[in-house]
């Protein structure tokens, strides 16, 4: 058993931080006494930890996760560029189970924490868009995939860049997403074409509007279609955060800054 | 008891003898059935309140824990309540019926003074339950906000539920509360004006809010001048009005909008 110990300890020699992911009140205690800095990251700050990162999203794939936590480290000061991590969280059910070694100043930065962070509307906002289109990616209509186009923030200056293709549904409606009644409405979404607009504070500005961005310079992956571009284009020229699911693979991606920030899979959530 | 009355003596014997053995079988009755009506009461009271889901409402407040800990619930207690209270009512009649207790004003005024406490009782575990679940909510209310002081208001609400509880509890006893009505009501006047001038501001631009939010003469993406400034509407809240040029972003309050008109640009 030493021997094993020897050989798995090597993971967490000489780390300078630790990250825990969504720890529990006693197993956040028992770190109580190490001298190295402990970064919980996780839902809601249960364990009231000192340093802490807010998870706006489970992430299914530990990656994105990883990186959230990573990113939001960093941004909160919480770690240093040239830290070496701990980063415990769990893969299956239950508790922490996992533990991985990441250099802080290493590894490829995908903007993920930025995205909901540092954006024109609030984390919850972004947050409650990305459970919409998650949620409508898993449902469809009757059971056929279905695209959408969620802009969420800087609504003025994304209403200006596009034009109505039909009569705007949410005229004077004070829906805002996070709202219980959306989900009623999610049918309905899945049958407008078009974006959908939302502004910072989270209210359903607009359905059925058509992006007029220049797609001048944006460069995303191969093989994303139209709906994609367009969102790519707006998050360019304004301030907004897109939130795409694709009708042909079924995936949601986040764009920001004219770039694929985030990639998930409805199916795993 | 004279012997040479005969057969009357003996009647008059007999119906003294029957007329208390009555009395006293009637009471006993009477008393049966209180008991029964205490227990169908304590029962059906119990009933009642989970169908209203009172054990829901009140889980969590520092009254409900210590009933617990007591290894009783609210609900059980208020239930055990009023089964008492019917057992001692009915119990007190049947006392009185069979001459055990002397009919005079005493009794009934014990009886009165018996449903009063009973009422002040329940007005004052309502109140300590309302009180509590107050606290909870403004506090639940308030989470977000990250200020310590905040924490003032739940204990506030709490303890303004609490004596405006004990007040009426007091006044069922008969108990002088003038002063203690007076002093809330110079309490609730001081939190009404001095919240009322505090917040003037904040309500002028609610008001006008309401109504620009329900006719939206301006909706989000129009070009606008408001205030003496022009811009792009970014958003619209009960309260203010955001409006961006070239990267500025003015917060307006809807009062102000309202009180200097808007004018809507349209190419």
């Amino acid at each position: 058993m030493s021997n094993l110990r020897d050989l798995l300890g090597g993971i967490v020699d000489d780390v300078d931080a630790i990250c825990l992911f969504s720890p529990t009140g006693t197993y956040y205690e028992s770190f109580a006494d190490t001298e190295l800095p402990v970064v919980v990251v996780s839902p809601e700050n249960s364990v009231d930890a000192e340093r802490y990162v807010e998870l706006p999203l489970e992430f299914a794939d530990i990656r994105d996760r990883i990186r959230f936590g990573l990113e939001g480290a960093l941004g909160g000061g919480h770690i240093e560029e040239e830290h070496v991590v701990a980063c415990a969280t769990n893969v299956f059910e239950g508790g922490i189970d996992t533990v991985t070694r990441v250099n802080a100043g290493e590894f490829p930065r995908s903007g993920v924490y930025e995205l909901f962070v540092e954006s024109r509307a609030d984390p919850s906002v972004i947050r409650d868009v990305f459970e919409l289109a998650v949620e409508l990616g898993k449902k469809g209509q009757k059971g056929k995939q279905v695209g959408a186009l969620f802009v969420v923030g800087d609504a003025g200056k994304v209403m200006n860049k596009s034009r109505p293709l039909s009569y705007n549904p949410f005229e004077k409606s004070h829906v805002h997403v996070g709202d219980p009644i959306v989900n009623v409405m999610l049918k309905e979404f899945s049958r407008l074409d078009g974006a959908f607009v939302v502004s910072d504070s989270g209210k359903i500005v607009s359905a059925y509007r058509y992006l007029e961005p220049s797609a001048e310079g944006t460069d995303i992956p191969k093989g994303l279609g139209a709906r994609h571009m367009a969102a790519a284009g707006i998050t360019r020229e304004t301030n907004a955060v897109c939130i795409v699911l694709s009708e042909s693979d079924g995936l949601v991606r986040a764009f920001q800054g004219g770039e694929l920030i985030l990639e998930l899979d409805p199916e795993e959530y | 008891m004279p012997h040479d009355s005969g057969a009357s003596g003996y009647y008059t014997d007999l119906h003294r003898l029957f007329s208390d053995r009555l009395e006293l079988f009637v009471g006993l009755v009477l008393f049966l059935f209180a008991f029964i009506a205490g227990v169908l009461t304590r029962r059906y009271v119990r009933r009642f309140l989970r169908g209203l889901d009172v054990p829901d409402a009140v889980e969590g407040t520092p009254f409900e824990r210590t009933a617990q800990r007591l290894g009783t619930s609210t609900v059980g207690l208020l239930s055990n309540l009023c089964g008492l209270f019917v057992l001692v009512v009915g119990g007190l009649i049947a006392l009185r019926l069979t001459n055990t207790l002397p009919q005079d004003v005493l009794t009934v005024q014990l009886t009165d003074l018996f449903r009063q406490l009973f009422i002040a009782v329940i007005v004052l575990i309502v109140g300590v339950i309302t009180g509590d679940k107050t606290a909870l909510y403004v506090s639940e209310q308030l989470k977000g906000v990250k200020v310590p002081e905040v924490g003032l208001l739940a204990t506030l609400a709490k303890y303004s539920v609490f004596y405006i509880a004990a007040l009426i509890a007091l006044s069922q006893l008969g108990v002088a509360t003038l002063p203690l009505v007076v002093l809330l009501a110079a309490y609730a006047f001081g939190v009404v004006f001095v919240g009322g001038l505090a917040t003037k501001d904040l309500l002028a631009a609610g008001a006008a809010g309401v109504y620009l939010l329900l006719t939206e003469p301006y909706a989000i993406g129009d070009e606008v001048e408001m205030d003496g400034r022009r811009g792009i509407v970014q958003e619209v809240n009960t309260f203010v009005t955001r409006v961006e040029t070239n990267g500025e972003e003015h917060v307006i309050p809807n009062d102000r909008v309202f009180r200097g008109g808007v004018v809507i640009v349209r190419e």
